[in-house]
This record gives C-alpha cells, structure tokens and sequence, in this order.
C-alpha cells in the first residue's frame, strides 16, 4: 500500500486518530467482503479502492486541484454533479457511513439525532477524512430537518453552499428546482472560474447519463436467479460511485455488467437458485455502512435492489439531452433530479409506487424498510409504506438502526424470522 | 344546513370536553366556518377575510399521545402525536368540526404528519420557504399565501376582497396590540403577573372564535394589571429571579417548564415562542398596496428555527433579555425537535458570549422526568 501520510499531512488531518480508522477497516472489509464465494473478478477494482479508500482517490483531487481545479463535497444525490463536471471540477461523496466519526459529531450535535448526520460532521471537525479536508467547498440542501441546520454548523468553519430543496412537486416546484440549478451553476463558476456553455453542459449530461446507464446495468442483473453477484458487493460498486471519477465509474462498471450478463447467460450464480429475495427501501447506507446487507446476506436471503439514495435513486432516470440552451439544460437537470421520490417531499406517493414497481421488476420476495434513527421523514413514512404493500401482498419488515453494533444480534434475529416466514 | 354530528364516543367525555364539544357544534349548527391550523405562519388574515374562524388545533395534551404512537414512531415530537392523536381519537372540537386543517412545511414532523391527518380530515398545505433571506422566497411565499385564499374562494364559495383583507388586519392588529400590551406588564420591576397568567391568557387567544371580542377582554384584562399595579399591588415578589423562556411551543410543557420556574423562585418574564412577544409585535399595515402581500411579508418574518439561516432569532433573543431586565434563559426543548434542538447550540454561543446564564432542557408531554427538569430549573435559578 502507498503511504499517504504526507498528503493527510498537508490537507490539515488529525493523522493520530485517522490511523485508528485506517487500522479497522481492512478487518472489518475481510470479515464482510473477502468471505464470500465466487465473487466476480469485476469486484477486484472495487476491493482495490477499499483497501486505499482514503488514499488513491484524494491523491487525485489533490492532483486536480493543483491543476488549478476545483472540489466540491456533497451529501445528497439532489446535488447536480453535471454542473460541476462540466466547469472541470470534481465532485465527491463525503465520510458518513460510520460510528467510528459519531461521537466526535456529538460534541457539536445533540446526541438524540440521525447518525449519518453526526457522523458527517464528526468527520469534519475530527479532521479524520480526506474528502472532507480535500473540498473546497461543501454543497448542502435543504432536505431534512437535521442536515439543514447541521450545515449551519459546518458552514461557520467551512464555506458551504446550501440548495433550497422543494418541499413539494407541484409545476412550480419543478421551476423553483430549475431556478435553484441556475443559482448553483453561479456558484460553481465563480468557484472554478471556468464559464459554463451549453456545450460543456451538455458534455457533462451525457457523460453523468452514461456512468447512470453503467451503473443500472449492473443493478439490472440482479434481476436474473441464480443471483450473478450478491448485494453486498452492488451495494459497494453503488457507494464507490460517488467518491470516483465519473467516466472510470462508468467504465468499471460496464466491465463489472459485461461480466455479470456472461454469467447469466451461464446460468451461474453466487446463491443457490431460489434463495430469498429481499428489496431494501429507506435511509442511505454511506460507506463503509454494510450492516444491514451482511445480516441478510448471511441469514439466508439475497439482497435484490435498493430503493434508497445509495441504489435505484442515484441512477434512475437519465437527463434529456435534446436541450442546447443552459437555461433548457437547466430545466431537464430539474425534471430529472425532482423525479427523486425522497420522504422530504409532501405528498411522497411516488416513493410507494416505486417500491412496488421494483419489487416486482426484481421479483423480491420481502421489503425490508430501514432507517436510521431519528430520520423523522422515513420514519414517519413507513406506515404509509407499510400500508401499500400489505394491500399489494407484498411482505415487510420495518425496522430502525444506528451504526453502532450492538443491536446487531436482534437484527439478525428479526431479520431471520422474517425471511423464514417468506417460506 | 344539516346539523353536525357529535363523535360517536362523546358520551365518554367528561363535562368539560362535553360542553367545548357543544360549544363548537353550535357554532357549526349557526352557520360558522371553521378553519383549523397549527403553526404561527399561517396568514390568519386569509381566514378571517374568508369570514371563517381560525381555531389551533389541540395538542398540548399527553393524552392522546399513545393514540397517536399506534401509527407513529414513539420517536417524534409530542406536539406532532399529541395533535394528531386528538384527530384520531375525535377528541378535540375544533379538529372535530373544522372544515379544514391549514398545514405548512415547517418542520419534518408536522410536513410528514399531515399526509396521514389528511386521510382523517381536509387537509390544504402552505408551502413555507426555508428561509427569509433569499431573494425569491417571499415572492414563492406571496405566491403560497394567494392560491390559499384562492383555496379558500373556492371552497367556500366566496369572494375575498382587498378590503376584507384590510379589515382583518386592522382586527388582528389590535389583537396584537393587547398582547403586547399584556407582555408590556413584564418590563415593569417587579413584574406585573406571573408567566403562567401570561401565557395562559395568551394560549386562550388561539381557541376564540372572535377576535375582537377576546381583544376587548384582553385590553381589560391589562387595564386592570396596570391599575391594580399602579395601586401599589405586587403579586409578584421583587426578589425573584426572571427568567425569559425560548424554545419550542409551551403549550404543552406549561406546569413542567413555567410553572415549575416560578414554584422555584423564579418568574417568566417574557417568551420568546411562537406565540411570543416578537411574533406580535409585527404589525401590519392595513393601507398598504398590495395588502396581500403585506400579509404574506409579515408572516415570512417569524423567527423559526425551521428556517436556515435563522441569524435573526438569536439577535432577537438578547434584545428581549435586555429590554425584559431577564436574569437568564432557559431553552425548553421538545424532544425530537431536531431545528431547536441543533439550533440550541448557537442560542448557547450568543446567550454566553453576552454574560446570559443560559439552560437547556429538553422534555416531552410525560411526567416521567417532572424530578428532573424540577431539579435542573431549581438549580438553574439558585445561580442566578
């Protein structure tokens, strides 16, 4: 492994601390990762990233970044990337998938709060994770209740652009979003101090469409049984794609796909045929947080789709390209982002009709619903989900959890009574 | 018209609910319309010009908190399960009876809480702007606050003119007038009345149907404070320590915080909620233009940590410490309230840098932590 002390060095990181992380990670990704069988060879970019996760990527934007480009670290898929790309900068995913960053996000948050929010922060002000330290500038929106204010405690000690999100999709909606768009782009100018064309943009929409196609096919062959790959490791590849560059992502992921769609074809499978199939709907689960697909996964049950931020929702509907204007690229950025059926919206039907969509798209057998705790909207919206899928026949089991291990054994333990009773 | 109908276990209530029950129907039987809100930023000008009462809904109570955890997480603000589960429960008359609840998008709670309320009851949303600053927020907030009484036009069937408009803000105005005029009280050393008569008499404000009626109370009721005060009267001792109370809505943690502040030495001086001494003293100017749009601008001002950035609440904050002589100030949290309770932080920072003693506490509709938060306050005020 390349040592990368230096680098951490010169972006300001507490080193002391940051090796107690580094220290844990390679146990935790073997114990989880590296034990299961007949991975495809495609997953070897992926542990390959894992093993220097805080090294190889941010010597790249530190390289960008010395190419006189520019960082922007976001939280949200809602955040158009495009934007970004196309003004030479670099978007990346920022640290928030674990307890190790918790209780250091205490100390500025209460504790009664989403852990991904405090991990997030934590991270921050612990100077214990290089994306963070490496952006120039946060990119946060106006979603939920928690990140909304929280930003305004990153944004006193880092400069921090805040989306106003819509809190409905009503037509005027949909141009507030547009409108929004535009303001960014501004922003994003003055940052880069490049000058966005319809040209650059329109680049930018079809290389973040094709990384989006990539990515779908390889969710899509989870469609096919036996199962060519575990969810698990589609879980991976989806939290890796927003930490890389976008046209590797893309092409990492087509190799991943093509190889995938062969196995098809071969009838091969890393599950025996007929193994249980479950959808996960809910909160993100932000790397390094795979908690909840290892206690499935080793409870006798495969992981079919995620209808969550770090699954379907990233990639999903793909922006209009027909656009030659900034202002009709702005409004098809728009009509593609707000198509994002997030529980901050009100009313959310769209998120219930997705779930029963992609349960039968991907013949699932169950629905786990999952937050985290303390997300007021997935949790309140879980009756409503309950609701839909009784009526549709389709079973669930909702259930709340933190990143802390603890409640891991009672997991394990609903998780197994539910997938038995799937028959 | 049809008479309306009494929930099917009226029989149940005991006679206070049973004759608040009565009260509302009548009303309904006369005629009345009746709109029922939750939130300090609904443009009440709107319903009144609609010739409807506006009537806050229930949800200070505990006792419809366990009705509401049967389709709620257990992990959400009191308020929120309280004010749904009288909706669930049919046990409060003006959500019974309205002919529409008025929600907006304040908070992840109340905004998630109303899809479910409006499978029990009419339910139209404001979309409230998440924040003031930005250009274009209150031109959106202008745009919300028209199809609103759009809404109501149509629903109703009715025609609301500028000058409806402008005779409602006169009403309310003067409203606001004999509040202020009730928090007036406080700045005087020693203060005129306890916090509990204050914020009770100003609760009682929201649950009137007539606006003027309850403002010539109030205005009496302050004639007779300031007399009686004026006579040398001092029903509240010099030595007291005074306290001004910001935070989440008090209505229903009034015994556990207001109370027990002044059964431990101290006294509340002044609130800073929603119903506070801020919100009332923005007056409208009823000759204004665009009256809509004065109506519409007044309400995007309220200070609700709902809104980022929310610079101004704090700022506002120690103004009113200074102007209410108040020794400290004490925070009182709703549990789950993540806007205040990650707001608290920089309350903290500005109250300390400015030498204010500062609490916080964060309590729920329970009695389970009455011990606690009576030892936390009574502490709190011995260092004052």
């Amino acid at each position: 492994m390349t040592d990368y002390r230096d680098m951490w060095q010169d972006l300001g990181m507490d080193l002391e601390t940051h090796d107690l992380l580094c220290a844990a990670l390679p146990q935790s990704f073997g114990d989880i990762y590296l034990t299961q069988e007949n991975r495809p060879e495609g997953m070897a970019f992926y542990d390959f990233v894992v093993s220097e996760i805080h090294g190889i990527r941010p010597a790249e934007l530190v390289k960008l970044k010395e190419d006189g480009g520019k960082v922007f670290g976001t939280f949200c898929v809602f955040v158009p990337d495009e934007v970004v790309v196309a003004c030479g900068g670099a978007v990346t995913g920022l640290c928030g998938g674990s307890q190790f960053w918790v209780p250091e996000g205490e100390k500025v948050l209460p504790s009664g709060m989403c852990p991904l929010i405090k991990a997030s922060l934590g991270a921050h002000f612990g100077k214990t994770c290089p994306y963070f330290s490496v952006s120039d500038v946060y990119v946060g929106e106006t979603t939920c209740d928690g990140k909304k204010k929280a930003y305004e405690i990153l944004g006193a000690d880092k400069q921090t652009y805040l989306m106003d999100m819509p809190q409905m999709k009503r037509p005027q909606d949909y141009e507030k979003w547009t409108g929004g768009i535009s303001a960014f782009a501004r922003m994003v100018q003055e940052v880069t101090g490049v000058e966005l064309t319809a040209e650059k943009l329109g680049d930018a929409i079809h290389l973040i469409n094709e990384k989006r196609q990539a990515l779908a096919r390889v969710h899509a062959a989870r469609k096919a049984d036996p199962l060519p790959i575990s969810g698990k490791d589609v879980l991976l590849m989806t939290q890796i794609a927003f930490f890389d560059d976008p046209a590797r992502c893309a092409q990492m992921a087509n190799a991943l796909a093509d190889e995938l769609e062969a196995r098809i074809e071969r009838g091969e499978g890393v599950f025996p045929k007929g193994t249980k199939r479950i959808l996960v709907t809910g909160t993100p689960l932000a790397i390094p947080n795979w908690k909840l697909h290892h206690i499935i996964e080793t409870s006798g049950a495969a992981v079919v789709c995620e209808e969550i931020c770090t699954g379907t929702r990233y990639f999903e509907h793909l922006v209009d390209e027909s656009a030659t204007t900034l202002e009709g690229q702005f409004q098809a950025l728009s009509d593609r982002y707000m198509q994002n059926n997030c529980a901050c919206f009100t009313p959310n039907p769209g998120r219930v009709e997705d779930i029963v969509r992609l349960a039968r798209e991907y013949r699932a057998d169950g629905v786990i619903d999952c937050n985290l705790k303390f997300c007021t909207l997935y949790d309140v919206e879980k009756s409503s989900v309950a609701a839909a899928l009784e009526q549709e026949g389709i079973p669930c089991l909702a259930l709340e959890t933190d990143y802390a291990d603890n409640d891991s054994e009672q997991l394990r333990t609903r998780i197994g009574a539910f997938i038995e009773m799937l028959g | 018209m049809e008479e309306s109908k009494l929930p099917s276990t009226f029989e149940e209530f005991n006679d206070a609910r049973k004759a608040s029950f009565m009260k509302v129907k009548e009303f309904k039987d006369a005629g009345g319309r009746l709109v029922g809100f939750l939130c300090s930023y609904t443009p009440l000008e709107i319903i009144d010009a609609a010739g409807a009462a506006s009537v806050a809904l229930c949800g200070t109570s505990n006792e419809t908190v366990p009705t509401a955890e049967t389709v709620f997480p257990a992990n959400l603000c009191p308020l929120v399960k309280s004010t749904y589960g009288f909706a669930l429960a049919d046990k409060c008359p003006f959500t019974y009876f309205s002919d529409m609840i008025v929600g907006e998008t304040t908070c992840d709670g109340k905004k998630k809480m109303y899809e479910l309320l409006n499978e029990l009851k009419d339910v139209y949303v404001l979309h409230l702007p998440q924040g003031q600053q930005r250009a274009y927020e209150a031109d959106a907030w202008y745009q919300d606050v028209k199809l609103f009484k759009e809404h109501l036009e149509a629903y109703y069937d009715i025609v609301i003119t500028d000058d409806d408009l402008r005779a409602a803000v006169c009403r309310r105005n003067r409203l606001r007038q004999a509040l202020l005029d009730l928090y007036g009280l406080q700045k005087l050393t020693p203060s005129a009345t306890t916090g509990m008569e204050l914020v009770s008499s100003v609760m009682a404000s929201t649950f009137s149907f007539d606006i003027e009626a309850y403002a010539a109370q109030l205005e009496e009721l302050v004639a007779k404070r300031r007399a009686a005060y004026d006579a040398g009267e001092r029903p509240v001792g010099a030595d007291r320590k005074r306290v001004l109370v910001t935070g989440c809505p008090l209505g229903g943690v009034m015994n556990k915080v207001v109370k027990t502040i002044e059964d431990n030495g101290g006294v509340v001086v002044c609130s800073d909620d929603c119903s506070g001494e801020r919100t009332s003293s923005m007056m409208i100017d009823p000759e204004a233009p665009d009256i809509l749009r004065a109506i519409s601008d007044r309400y995007l001002q309220i200070h609700c940590s709902v809104m980022t950035p929310n610079d101004g609440r704090m700022e506002n904050t120690l103004d009113m410490v200074e102007r209410y002589h108040a020794d400290g100030v004490i925070e009182s949290i709703l549990t789950a309230c993540h806007t205040f309770n990650v707001e608290s932080a920089r309350m903290e920072r500005a109250m300390e840098s400015h030498g204010v003693p500062y609490m916080r506490l964060e309590t729920d509709y329970s009695t389970g932590d009455v011990g606690q938060v009576e030892t936390r306050i009574a502490a709190f005020i011995e260092t004052l």
